[in-house]
């Protein structure tokens, strides 16, 4: 057992660390177009009318079609379809991110609308824009609501990471099931990874949760 | 583009390959109802298991449902197939094979097992303690008032949080295709090796499982919601 840990697990230390970068990498680009990409959508379905329904369709897709449907449809039918993109890992960033900006989208709908109304008037009656009612009254508030939903998204995108494996992106899956397939000694490598994938995706809804109750309990938010 | 898009949406292959593709959609199903009694069974043990007086029941059920429930699918699914058949080969001293859909099942069985025992516990946890105590005074044994109290109260308010729970298990089911279980992503990529017309098809599945998924979860509102006002969930 310690022997077969020596041979395989640590023996290959340098490609899973490779994984393990492009996994971080993958996942933290995914990140901030679903937050993007979750924003844009959020504000249209909510603010305006013409495209709302467009919105809507949008976000029931990302939510209602799994993961590695998502992923095989953007690396087989996007390149020929619009053109992009052009490499696997450009795929799994936008798979990743389509799926996690349809529920974003809602999360933050549900942020901003659980906002009490008091708050926009108050900054109308002060004479704000409509902008500078949304950057610095509306946001800041949705941002603080959100915080512990979106750590937990990241821990969401990290679970589904270990999917973009299947379109041959070479992360930390791609590495471990790699190296099973050269020695056919599954044990030890599945578990390290598989351990390794828990603690990681245990630290950050953790921290998610802890957030939550810090601001439930100094601020009286509740996500 | 415009001659690619119509490409896309060109479902005559699915009409093609029809009884091929639903056979595959079939193996979904079964897989994802033998998931689901097999996660809803371990949920209620688990799920009560988090609320015993015992200090080390609790806290091994608490270990459970948190490392279930942050354990990537894929990982457990590959754990399951390819290194199960080997603890019980070793253990059983005999040789012990694993087909995919068992694996599939186990796997998946598992995975949401940890999700659902925290909707139980909070089911459990929501029937109020007065109810309890007026049935221990009406001399009520602890099985009866488990059966006839508890159970009714708490699988009402576990309803509609477990019928997501499912949704979310079906879309699950569609990874099974990673271990060679013959399901629609099999049969779709089998399909597209044959045919070459990667767009249609990878379109369609995407399609189809959305429509699948929002009809789904639009008849569990319309339900959850009438069961609410009726007072029943």
């Amino acid at each position: 057992m310690i022997d077969n840990l020596n041979r395989f697990v640590f023996a290959n230390i340098d490609s899973l660390l490779n994984g393990l970068w492009v996994t971080v990498y993958v996942c933290f680009w995914g990140l901030l177009l679903a937050v993007a990409l979750g924003l844009v959508m959020c504000l249209v379905r909510l603010y305006v009318p013409v495209l709302r329904y467009v919105a809507i369709a949008y976000i029931e897709f990302c939510r209602a079609t799994p993961i590695l449907v998502q992923l095989l449809w953007v690396n087989y039918v996007w390149p020929d379809l619009f053109g992009f993109p052009s490499s696997v890992v450009g795929a799994g960033i936008i798979a990743l991110a389509l799926q996690s900006s349809g529920y974003l989208a809602e999360t933050f709908r549900s942020g901003i609308e659980g906002l009490p109304k008091g708050h926009v008037e108050a900054g109308v009656a002060l004479g704000m824009g409509p902008v500078q009612i949304f950057i610095r009254i509306v946001l800041p508030q949705v941002a603080l609501v959100m915080a512990p939903s979106l750590i937990n998204q990241i821990a969401v995108i990290i679970k589904s990471s270990t999917l973009i494996s299947v379109i041959a992106i070479p992360d930390l899956m791609y590495e471990a099931l790699r190296i099973v397939n050269q020695w056919f000694e599954p044990i030890e490598i599945l578990t390290s990874v598989g351990l390794l994938y828990f603690i990681l995706i245990f630290a950050i809804s953790m921290t998610a949760n802890q957030l939550a109750q810090f601001f439930n309990r100094k601020l009286g938010l509740v996500a | 583009m415009l001659d690619r898009l119509k490409d896309s949406l060109d479902l005559s292959v699915f009409w093609e390959y029809r009884v091929i593709l639903l056979s595959g959609f079939g193996q979904n199903l079964s897989i994802f109802l033998l998931a689901g009694i097999l996660a809803t069974a371990i949920a209620f043990l688990i799920g009560a298991a988090r609320l015993n007086r015992n200090w080390f029941i609790r806290t091994g059920a608490l270990g459970y449902s948190e490392f279930f429930r942050n354990t990537p699918e894929y990982v457990l699914l590959v754990w399951v197939y390819y290194i199960m058949p080997i603890l019980l080969t070793n253990l059983l001293k005999t040789r012990f094979d694993l087909s995919p859909y068992a694996a599939a099942v186990l796997a998946l069985g598992v995975a949401y097992s940890g999700f659902m025992a925290e909707t139980v516990r909070a089911g459990l946890l929501s029937v109020p303690k007065g109810h309890v105590e007026a049935a221990l005074a009406l001399g009520m044994s602890r099985r009866a008032i488990l059966f006839r109290i508890v159970m009714p109260q708490a699988v009402r308010r576990m309803l509609p949080e477990a019928l997501n729970q499912y949704v979310s298990l079906f879309k699950a089911t569609s990874i099974v295709s990673l271990i060679a279980v013959e399901d629609i992503m099999y049969r779709v990529s089998m399909v597209n090796v044959d045919q070459m017309r990667p767009l249609p098809l990878y379109t369609g599945a995407a399609l189809f499982y959305c429509l699948i998924i929002i009809t789904a979860s639009q008849i569990i509102q319309r339900l959850t919601n009438g069961w609410r006002v009726r007072g029943w969930a």
